[in-house]
């Protein structure tokens, strides 16, 4: 169901969900969750379904309880927009939570930092640790390797019978892995995978590897 | 004044014109005298506007005989036309009327294109008829105190309602009408149709079933005693013929005569594409003909198309190139020839171009058919059929579009707010949605209020609130200000303004077109070659090129036609005589002996007992290809449906094929066809169910949702000049799509984009039918080498549908054997 992979002698596991556990540092890993995205859109008369704000927490706590970390990192756009109503569920959420919470700002987090601190959440504009460099927008840095999100990868897969599937995707190059959004209302941007690369595309109940 | 009176003072108008009215225009004025609602059948060009704004005047001067002294300002009628390109003219004719009787009426027009200071002049003081479009329509029930303009109104047209009849304008229309018969009581209803299968139905559904208004209507057909004849252009050798191909510009020097020895041709296309493709080969092929053709369609800016229908009016082009833009309304006396390029796919289309030809009534009309590849001779000689016998389709009304409810319902709360149960009974009384449930109307005005959700504390939700006495009124002027923009976002793909550096509007292109091509890149466009220099917002900015390079053509998307049911039928029976002893071929059939004769060295040419299969395989996998000739909706339907149904068998997956005569499941497994056979695959039971299966995993509804999206407000297509890309919008309506998919599929408006696509897209019913005549049939299977000659259009079609039944996994796993990236 999960997919691991060794990076500079570090081990990574990838869930279905979207998120990634540093298996070193007991660190789960997650990109543009998009909370408040949904209330955002109904305060404006778009009626999207509010279960679907629901449906966000149920698959953090899913994830959260499956890897049990010590810590995990949110790769920025972890709340879509300015403070709404979803900010009280994800106080909730927090409180819920023994893991020490690290937000790394993008650009989408417009809440201001007090309101984090508040929670106990730190906020950097990036993190490094043991030749790892954590952002939300991909970075190329002599002797770093990069994780981020803000690209939402998918690919798009094309078989025998032309068919065509797309799917959300873990998206590795030589020095970088992008992690896929992790929130239910946010979408894809397909890219053209390189020679070189190594995708994982991820399924309801699987991480599978493409290239 | 007596009838016999006021009939006088108009046809004494019409002898100075040197014209006698026609008895359809007669009868319509007395109907109208006498009270009655109505529909008018009358054909473009035949004086229509003059049939129903005589009505009015009439009956205007009968009700204030001081009407040359005394004027009391104030609208009194609505003439609705779904082109606002016509409503120039519809002005002018009305204007000359009311002048020449002294009736101090005025006429004025309201559309998108009408100026600000013009509307709000408009809004002071109002013409006495209103020429408008179904938008600006609803657009004025969104300004306070909208009851006391309507209030005198006494007469609304609504012009083209075959036009407006199948599409979501139409409920738009129904749901107007409603309202205006409520705050204008003293309102009479007509319409004007073209000529369709279904004419009482329009009635019915313009005046609303069993209302007093329809029991107290009129149907007047306009009978012009006009007949046709197909002169299809056959080229001197086949071998010039090609199995496919869709533009038929081979047979280019054979139009050359018939513009020249005609006073004015119109040359019909199906595709604007296409249309460019033609004036551009014309012009470069005969320079002759510059100053003397033009090009006509619904993307060159309007001051061209206005010069060129004028310009047909007083006969000084020889030939005009165009699209389904000039089918509507354009009225200009007819023309001397009509060439129809391609398949019209339509009876009552092909028939109506026909109608653009001939002079005298009672003369005979010839429209010339020119076959862009040499299967679409049998449709030729079908249509040759169906001008002698006049069959004409049908038009379908929609029923029950709760989109177009939800944006009138945020209409009336914009403006004046309104109380569900008054609403309630107006609504109720329209066919749309005579058949509503309580329930679903109660759900309706949740989801307005609340987001179709149950009170949440931490939900935000803000659209119409719902005021102490009950009244549900939109207070925010954001929600407003979106709501008056969306009203007319017709949907289609982004639509940018091309225009030189200089300054000067050429017309729209499409945004995926556009987005193609990289600054320098040459495109021809409204018969011009054009450089991109840039794109700036929502405009593209152009230079005249230079370079004689090739350039590419722009094309557009919509607007793929499909065959109807009795064109479809038509095309069946002439295809079947292709097995009729050479002589008693008609000659069409005749030049294609050649292709008939390939045809049956692997297969064969099914006759109307046999139901023909063709299979082989090819470096794409194995071919299986159906031929039901049902026309491309049918198709796509029943592709799905079998597909899904040999996928039971076995974990396989497909991907399918179509046009309109068959089509093709094509996947890299061999289909057993003993075994679809056995196993009764074609049978219409269970249809419904399996349909719904089969078409999960296909986009059909997803395309469906993105209209009821925007037109339900639930995406913003953005403010003018800061217009939110398309492709934000595309993927709005998508990832809506999804999440309703997941977290909310009870969703009247999810729901029906299902419906939309049974309904609608699928053509349930006639694929039911098509299904029957099947079981009838016996089915012969023909296992080929290569593709044949019926085979190939369909092969080469790239729009597929897939459908599968391996697990996603399994499928991934699958593609992954291949390893061809996509």
């Amino acid at each position: 169901m999960t997919q691991e992979i060794s990076i500079q002698n570090n081990t990574f596991t990838m869930h279905p969900s979207g998120g990634m556990l540093w298996h070193e540092k007991r660190m789960l890993l997650i990109a543009d969750v998009h909370l408040g995205k949904v209330s955002h859109f109904r305060k404006h008369g778009s009626a999207v379904p509010l279960r679907a704000v629901a449906a966000n927490f149920d698959q953090l706590t899913r994830v959260a309880d499956y890897y049990q970390a010590q810590s995990i990192c949110f790769l920025g756009d972890l709340f879509h927009s300015s403070l709404n109503t979803e900010w009280k569920l994800f106080e909730k959420w927090v409180r819920s939570r023994d893991e020490t919470l690290i937000l790394i700002a993008g650009n989408h987090d417009i809440i201001s930092p007090v309101k984090y601190e508040n929670l106990d959440i730190d906020i950097y504009s990036e993190f490094q640790s043991n030749g790892f460099l954590l952002t939300h927008h991909p970075e190329e840095r002599e002797g770093f390797f990069n994780f981020c999100g803000h690209i939402h990868p998918g690919i798009r897969l094309g078989g025998i019978g032309r068919q065509v599937l797309k799917l959300s995707c873990f998206f590795k190059t030589e020095n970088q892995l992008i992690l896929p959004a992790f929130g239910t209302f946010t979408g894809n941007y397909y890219l053209e995978p390189q020679p070189g690369n190594q995708v994982f595309a991820i399924t309801k109940n699987e991480v599978i590897p493409i290239q | 004044m007596t009838h016999k009176q006021l009939h006088k003072l108009a046809t004494s108008w019409f002898k100075d014109q040197g014209w006698k009215p026609f008895a359809f225009q007669e009868e319509t004025w007395n109907a109208f005298l006498e009270g009655k609602n109505g529909l008018l059948n009358a054909p473009t060009g035949s004086g229509k506007t003059y049939a129903l704004w005589v009505a009015f005047v009439l009956d205007y001067i009968k009700n204030n005989p001081d009407y040359k002294t005394k004027h009391k300002p104030g609208l009194k009628a609505i003439w609705i036309t779904p082109l606002r390109a016509l409503s120039i003219e519809i002005a002018q004719a009305a204007q000359r009327f009311a002048d020449g009787l002294e009736t101090q009426l005025t006429v004025g027009i309201r559309t998108g294109d009408t100026p600000q200071a013009e509307r709000a002049k408009q809004k002071k003081k109002m013409p006495d008829l209103l020429v408008t479009t179904p938008e600006s329509l609803q657009l004025l029930l969104t300004s306070k105190g909208y009851d006391k303009v309507f209030k005198n109104t006494s007469a609304i047209v609504i012009d083209e309602w075959h036009e407006l009849l199948g599409s979501k304008r139409g409920v738009q229309v129904e749901l107007g009408l409603s309202r205006l018969k409520t705050i204008a009581p003293q309102l009479r209803t007509w319409g004007v149709s073209a000529t369709i299968g279904n004419l009482n139905q329009a009635r019915e559904v313009l005046l609303g079933p069993e209302s007093e208004a329809f029991k107290n209507s009129a149907l007047i057909k306009a009978n012009l005693g006009k007949t046709y004849k197909v002169e299809s252009i056959i080229p001197e050798t086949m071998e010039k013929f090609p199995w496919r191909g869709h533009m038929g510009l081979h047979l280019l020097e054979e139009v050359v005569p018939i513009i020249n020895n005609s006073k004015t041709t119109l040359l019909f296309t199906n595709t604007r594409a296409q249309c460019e493709l033609w004036f551009q080969k014309l012009m470069h092929k005969h320079p002759e003909f510059a100053g003397e053709m033009a090009m006509h369609h619904g993307s060159i800016n309007k001051e061209t198309r206005l010069w060129v229908e004028e310009a047909i009016r007083n006969e000084s082009l020889k030939a005009v190139i165009c699209t389904s833009s000039l089918d509507l309304g354009v009225d200009f006396a007819p023309v001397e020839s009509i060439i129809q390029i391609g398949g019209p796919k339509g009876v009552a289309r092909f028939l109506q171009r026909a109608g653009r030809s001939g002079h005298q009534p009672g003369k005979e009309s010839v429209i010339y058919f020119l076959p862009t590849h040499a299967i679409e001779l049998i449709e030729a000689s079908a249509l040759g059929k169906a001008a002698i016998n006049q069959v004409v389709e049908d038009r379908i009304p929609y029923l029950l579009s709760f989109d177009v409810l939800i944006q009138y319902l945020t209409t009336l709360a914009v403006s004046d707010g309104f109380y569900p149960s008054e609403i309630y009974q107006e609504v109720k009384q329209t066919f749309c949605f005579q058949a509503m449930s309580d329930e679903q109307w109660r759900w309706i005005l949740n989801f307005i209020t609340k987001g179709s959700q149950s009170l949440q504390a931490y939900d935000e939700y803000k659209k119409i609130e719902i005021e102490e006495d009950g009244k549900f009124k939109v207070n925010s002027r954001s929600v407003a200000m979106r709501h008056r923009l969306q009203i007319g976002t017709i949907v289609g793909d982004a639509a940018l303004q091309v225009k030189y550096l200089k300054g000067g509007y050429i017309g729209t292109v499409e945004e995926w077109f556009i987005s193609k091509l990289k600054p320098g890149d040459v495109f021809t466009f409204a018969g011009r070659n054009l450089e991109l220099y840039r794109i700036k917002g929502m405009q593209v900015l152009v230079k005249k090129a230079k370079t004689k390079k090739q350039a590419r053509v722009v094309s557009w998307m919509g607007g793929r036609l499909t065959l109807s049911a009795q064109m479809s039928e038509l095309l069946r029976e002439e295809l079947y005589s292709a097995n009729l002893p050479f002589e008693q071929q008609t000659r069409e059939l005749q030049a294609l002996k050649d292709i008939f004769a390939r045809q049956r060295v692997e297969s064969i040419v099914p006759t109307d007992d046999q139901f023909l299969i063709e299979t082989f395989k090819s470096r794409e996998g194995y071919h299986h290809i159906f031929y039901p000739f049902e026309g491309r909706f049918v198709h796509e339907a029943l592709g799905s449906l079998l597909a899904y149904r040999i996928s039971l068998l076995s974990p396989i997956t497909f991907s399918i094929a179509f046009n309109d005569y068959g089509f093709e499941i094509l996947s890299d497994q061999q289909i057993d066809m003993q075994q679809v056979l056995d196993n009764d695959l074609f049978t219409s039971a269970y249809l419904f169910e399996d349909l719904q299966k089969s078409l999960n995993s296909t986009e059909m509804a997803r395309r469906k949702f993105r209209d009821i999206a925007v037109i339900s407000g639930m995406v913003f297509t953005g403010f003018p000049g800061k217009i939110i890309k398309n492709k934000h919008l595309q993927s709005n309506s998508q990832l809506l799509f999804e999440v309703f998919r997941d977290y909310e599929p009870e969703n009247l408006l999810f729901q029906q984009a299902y419906r939309e696509t049974f309904e609608h897209q699928l053509e349930e019913g006639r694929l039911r039918i098509a299904l029957e005549r099947i079981e009838q049939q016996e089915i012969v299977v023909k296992n080929c080498k290569k593709a044949t000659p019926f085979s190939f259009p369909i092969i080469t079609d790239r729009l597929r549908e897939k459908l599968s039944s391996e697990k996603l996994e399994d499928r991934i796993k699958n593609m992954l054997k291949y390893l061809d990236k996509y």
